[in-house]
C-alpha cells in the first residue's frame, strides 16, 4: 500500500537547489564578519566555562530537528523537555521528523532554507553535501564558545579526530559525538552450547573461526554453519566491514574509496588493494566449503534469525542488543537449553586492533542561527547539553532521585520502577517511553564511565577485551573542493557498484579469483586511477595548508 | 441510472451465451484453453491473496513463532496483544482519525475541481481550450521539483495545516484526461434540450450530466480516495506535528523504524512485537479502503472501460 517515493530522485533535487543557493550564496557577507559577536549575545552568560551550569540569563527558545524514533515516540510532557527548561531556561521547539525518512527531511529543509538552527543526528559524512550550500555554520570557527568540547578534544586527544572531518577550507561543520574510548560494538555471535558439545574453544582469530566452523559442518553436515543478517541495503553489510577492517582496509557497511598506505604514504583504491582481495578471498573459502551461506549476503534479518532459531545455523553477526532482543528469546522458544553469545572480534593479519571510531553521529548548526541574537547563548546551550558531563549525563541517565539514584562511589542504579533496555524487567515506567531520556537525539558519547553505564557484565567483558587492544589510527584527512567533490561524485557511483558487484561474485565463486587482475583493470577503465590522483593531490594539498 | 444497469448486465449474458452457443458442445481446444485459464487465474489470486492472509494471520499470532518462521496462511499462538498494543495508543487513533479526514476532505475537493475543469475541456466551443489543456499535461510531463513545491506551500502558509495535504493533489490530470473524454462522448442533444427547456450551464452540468456519468464519477472517487488514503509522501512533506500526521506516516515510521539497524535504545518488548506490531497496523490501515471496493466495483468496471474505448 505504501508508495516508496524515488529517494534518489528527490535527493538529487535537493543537491542541485543547493548548488543554485551556492551561486547566489558566493561574495558571502558573514565570513567577515565572523568574530564580532557583540550583537549576538543576548541570553548568554558572560562567564561560562567547564563545570559551569549552563542557565540562559533570559527565558529562551530554539529550534531543533527531531528525529522522531517509533519505540519512544516524541511527547511534549516529558520530563526531559520541563527539566531541560528549569535547568536552562531554554525551550526547544522540535519539529518532528520520523525516523524513517529524517535524512530525506533534512535535505529538504536545508535546500529550501527551512531547516531548524539545531539539526542533530547527522553522520559525516552527511554534512558535505550541505557545506557548499553556504546553509550550514562553519562551526569550528566558534569552538571558543564551547568551554567543554574544547576541554573534551584536548582531555582525550582528539585533534586527529576532529580534522578528519575539516573540509577543504579548513573548516568543519559537524559537532560529532565524541567518545573517550573508541566503542565496538558489532562482532559476531555463536551459539556456545554448540562449541562445548564438540569441544571447540571460542575463535580468537578469523582463521581459528575456520576452523571451528569446519568441525560444526563435520558435525552437522546438512547446515551452514554461518548463515548472516545486516544485508539490507548493503550486502553483507556488517560482516564484510569487520573482515576487511581485520585485514587493514574497508568493506560493508563502512566501504571507502580510498585506504591509507602507510609505507608508501599515500592513498590507494580500496577495492583494488592486496588487503582486499585477501578478505574476498577469506570469504569465498568458507562459502566454497559450505561453510558460510551464500543467501547471507542477500536474505532478510529475518530470514537469518529464523535460521538461527531453528537451528539450522549457529554462526550470525551480532551487536550487544541483538543477542538480549533478538537471538535468546528466538531461542529460547525452539532450541530452550541452546546458549549464545557475542564473541570478541576475531583479529586478522591488521593485527590486535579495535577498528571502531571516536567519533559518532553529530549536530550541525544552520548558518542563519549566527544572525540571531541569542547565538552565543545558543552556542552554550549546546557545549552543555551534548558535551558537559552533566549534560551528557543529563541525556542518558535524567534526573537524579526520580529516574535513578546515585550511591557513594558515584555509580549510578535506576530507580526501581523505571526500566531500560531491559536492565529493570519489573519496571513499570520506561526510561524513553515515559521519561524521554537515553534519546538518540540527544545521549551520545561521552567519557568511558558514562558510555559503559548501560553494558550488561556480558558487554563489558567483551568492551575489555576490545579496550586493551590498539585503537584503529585515523588516516590523515584528504578534503575535496566543491568542484574535487563534484568530479568525486561522478566517479564513485560506478566504482562503488562494481565494486559490489564482483566483492559478491568472487565471494559467491561465480567469478574465478584468478580474474583478479582483469577486475583491477575494469575498475582503472571506471576511473580508479584518477579517483586516487584526486585523493592523493587533496591530501598533499591539506598537509600543506594544515602542517 | 438502474436501466443502465439492467442493459450492461444484459449485454454481458448475450456477449457470454455468443461465446458459447447454447445446444453446441465446446471443442476440445476451448475446454483446454479453459482449464489452462482456469489454473492461470487461480495461481494468480493465491498469489495475490497470501501474502494479504499471511499478514492477517502474522497479526494474530505469537512474535516467537513468526520468527520461527511457523506462520503462513493461520495464526499461530493465537493471542491479541499487539492489537491491545496498537489499539491503546492514542496517536494511532488520532492518525487514524486524521487520514480518513484527509481522505474524505481531499476526495470532495478533487471531485468538484476536477468535475469542473473537465466538464469546461469538454466543450469544443469554449475558447482557449488547447490552452487549458496544454496547462494541464504540462504538469504531468513537467513536474514542478521538490523543494519550490515545499517552499510555495510553505510561503503560503498552508504548513502544518490540512490545506497542505488535500490542496497540491487536488486534480490528478490523468483522471481529468479520462473524465474529459467521457463528457465528450455523452450526446450532445441531451445537453441542447436541456438548455432549450431553460437550465443554465450548472443546470446542466447539475441535474443531467452527473447523473449520467455515475459509473465515471464512482471510478473517480474511488481513484482518488484511495489514493489520497494511501499517501504519505505530502502529510511526511508538509507536517511537523505528530497530532497532525496521516496513520500512513505512522505505519511507515513503525515498519521502517523497526527493522532499521543502527537504532540505540530498543526495548526489548517494543522490538519483541514489531513484527506482530506491524501486521496489526497494517491490517487496520488496509481494512476500510478495502471495503469501499466491493460497492464501487460495478462502477468501476463500466466506468474505466467507457474513457478507455474513447480514448
Amino acid at each position: 500500500m505504501l508508495r516508496t517515493p524515488p529517494r534518489r530522485a528527490v535527493l538529487l533535487a535537493a543537491g542541485a537547489l543547493i548548488v543554485a543557493l551556492a551561486a547566489c550564496d558566493s561574495g558571502d557577507p558573514d565570513d567577515d564578519a565572523g568574530k564580532d559577536l557583540a550583537g549576538n549575545r543576548a541570553g548568554a552568560m558572560a562567564q561560562y566555562k567547564v563545570g559551569d551550569q549552563f542557565t540562559a540569563t533570559e527565558p529562551l527558545s530554539f529550534s531543533i530537528l527531531y528525529n522522531n524514533h517509533p519505540n519512544y515516540p516524541l511527547n511534549e510532557n516529558w520530563l526531559m523537555w520541563t527539566e531541560l527548561t528549569k535547568r536552562t531556561n531554554v525551550k526547544l521547539e522540535p519539529v518532528a521528523v520520523p525516523l524513517s525518512d529524517y535524512e530525506q527531511k533534512r535535505s529538504l529543509l536545508i535546500g529550501a532554507g527551512d531547516a531548524p538552527f539545531i539539526i542533530p543526528k547527522t553522520y559525516h559524512p552527511q554534512e558535505n553535501t550541505f557545506v557548499s550550500s553556504g546553509a550550514i555554520l562553519p562551526v569550528s570557527d566558534y569552538i571558543d564558545l564551547m568551554p567543554n568540547l574544547k576541554d573534551k578534544i584536548a582531555k582525550w586527544s582528539m585533534k586527529p579526530e576532529m580534522d578528519s572531518l575539516r573540509q577543504a577550507d579548513g573548516k568543519y561543520y559537524l559537532l560529532p559525538g565524541l567518545h573517550e574510548k573508541a566503542w565496538q560494538d558489532y562482532s559476531i555471535a555463536m551459539r556456545t552450547d554448540v562449541l562445548q558439545q564438540l569441544g571447540l574453544q571460542v575463535p580468537k582469530t578469523w582463521d581459528d573461526l575456520y576452523t571451528v566452523l569446519k568441525a560444526m559442518k563435520a558435525a552437522h553436515p546438512d547446515t551452514y554453519p554461518f548463515s548472516d543478517r545486516f544485508s539490507k541495503p548493503t550486502p553483507g553489510g556488517n560482516l564484510l566491514n569487520i573482515v576487511t577492517k581485520s585485514y587493514g582496509t574497508y568493506g560493508g557497511w563502512d566501504y571507502q574509496h580510498a585506504t591509507w598506505n602507510e609505507s608508501a604514504k599515500k592513498y590507494e583504491y580500496t577495492g583494488a588493494t592486496p588487503q582486499y582481495k585477501q578478505a574476498v578471498e577469506y570469504l569465498h573459502k568458507l562459502v566454497s566449503e559450505g561453510l558460510l551461506d551464500p543467501e547471507s549476503f542477500t536474505q532478510t534479518d529475518d530470514a537469518a534469525r529464523q535460521k538461527l532459531a531453528t537451528g539450522k545455523s549457529f554462526v550470525i553477526s551480532s551487536n550487544a542488543q541483538n543477542i538480549v532482543n533478538d537471538y535468546r528469546p528466538d531461542l529460547a522458544k525452539t532450541i530452550p537449553n541452546a546458549t549464545i553469545a557475542k564473541i570478541p572480534l576475531p583479529i586478522g593479519p591488521a593485527g590486535e586492533i579495535n577498528p571502531a571510531t571516536r567519533t559518532e553521529n553529530g549536530v550541525m548548526i544552520s548558518r542563519k542561527a549566527r544572525d540571531s541574537k541569542n547565538f552565543v547563548a545558543m552556542m552554550q546551550f549546546i557545549d552543555w547539553l551534548f558535551y558537559s558531563d552533566a549534560g551528557q549525563e543529563f541525556a542518558k541517565w535524567g534526573v537524579e532521585g526520580v529516574t535513578y539514584t546515585k550511591d557513594a562511589s558515584g555509580k549510578r542504579t535506576l530507580t526501581p520502577d523505571v526500566n531500560v533496555i531491559g536492565l529493570n524487567p519489573k519496571g513499570t515506567k520506561h526510561l524513553q517511553k515515559d521519561f524521554g531520556f537515553y534519546n538518540g537525539v540527544f545521549a551520545y558519547g561521552g567519557n568511558l564511565e558514562l558510555v559503559q553505564s548501560f553494558f550488561s557484565p556480558e558487554e563489558m567483558e567483551f568492551q575489555k577485551v576490545l579496550n586493551a587492544r590498539k585503537t584503529f589510527v585515523l588516516p590523515p584527512p584528504y578534503p575535496f573542493t566543491d568542484e574535487e567533490r563534484e568530479q568525486a561524485t561522478l566517479w564513485e557511483t560506478p566504482l562503488k557498484d562494481h565494486v559490489t558487484q564482483n566483492t559478491l561474485r568472487f565471494i559467491l565463486g561465480q567469478r574465478p579469483l584468478s580474474e583478479w587482475d582483469a577486475y583491477v583493470s575494469e575498475l582503472k577503465a571506471k576511473n580508479s586511477n584518477q579517483y586516487m590522483d584526486l585523493v592523493n593531490k587533496a591530501y598533499e594539498r591539506f598537509k600543506k595548508n594544515n602542517g | 441510472m438502474v436501466t443502465v444497469e439492467r442493459d450492461s448486465t444484459t449485454r454481458a449474458d448475450r456477449l457470454l451465451r455468443a461465446a458459447r452457443p447454447r445446444g453446441i458442445t465446446p471443442t476440445r481446444g476451448y475446454r483446454v484453453f479453459q482449464g489452462v485459464n482456469a489454473v492461470i487465474l487461480t495461481a494468480v489470486v493465491v498469489v495475490t491473496l497470501y501474502p494479504f492472509v499471511n499478514i492477517v494471520a502474522r497479526s494474530f499470532s505469537d512474535q516467537t513463532e513468526i520468527i520461527a518462521g511457523r506462520v503462513n496462511l493461520w495464526p499461530r499462538g493465537f493471542n491479541l496483544t499487539a492489537y491491545r498494543l496498537v489499539m491503546s495508543d492514542p496517536m494511532f487513533w488520532t492518525n487514524y482519525r486524521n487520514t480518513v479526514v484527509y481522505t474524505v476532505v481531499a476526495t470532495a475537493i478533487a471531485m468538484v475541481l476536477t468535475v469542473c475543469y473537465a466538464y469546461v475541456l469538454s466543450k469544443p466551443h469554449v475558447r482557449g481550450r488547447p490552452v487549458l489543456v496544454g496547462m494541464a499535461v504540462v504538469t504531468m510531463v513537467f513536474p514542478p521539483g521538490l523543494i519550490p513545491q515545499y517552499v510555495l506551500v510553505t510561503s503560503l502558509g498552508l504548513k502544518n495545516t490540512i490545506w497542505a495535504i488535500v490542496l497540491p493533489g487536488a486534480i490528478n490530470v490523468f483522471n481529468l484526461l479520462v473524465m474529459k473524454s467521457f463528457f465528450e462522448s455523452l450526446p450532445v442533444e441531451l445537453e441542447e434540450a436541456a438548455a432549450v427547456d431553460g437550465l443554465n450551464t450548472y443546470g446542466v452540468l447539475l441535474r443531467i450530466v452527473l447523473p449520467l456519468s455515475k459509473a465515471m464519477v464512482a471510478t473517480m472517487v474511488l481513484f482518488y480516495a484511495v489514493s489520497f488514503w494511501n499517501s504519505w509522501f505530502t502529510a511526511f512533506l508538509y507536517i511537523d506535528r505528530l497530532d497532525l500526521f496521516p496513520v500512513t506516516v505512522y505505519l511507515r515510521n513503525l515498519i521502517a523504524g523497526a527493522t532499521g539497524a543502527g537504532n540505540m535504545g530498543g526495548t526489548s518488548d517494543a522490538v519483541q512485537s514489531a513484527a506482530t506490531l506491524q501486521a496489526v497496523t497494517i491490517v487496520l490501515t488496509v481494512l476500510p479502503i478495502l471495503f469501499v471496493y466491493p460497492f464501487i466495483q460495478r462502477y468501476f468496471v463500466s466506468g474505466v472501460m467507457l474513457g478507455a474505448v474513447k480514448g
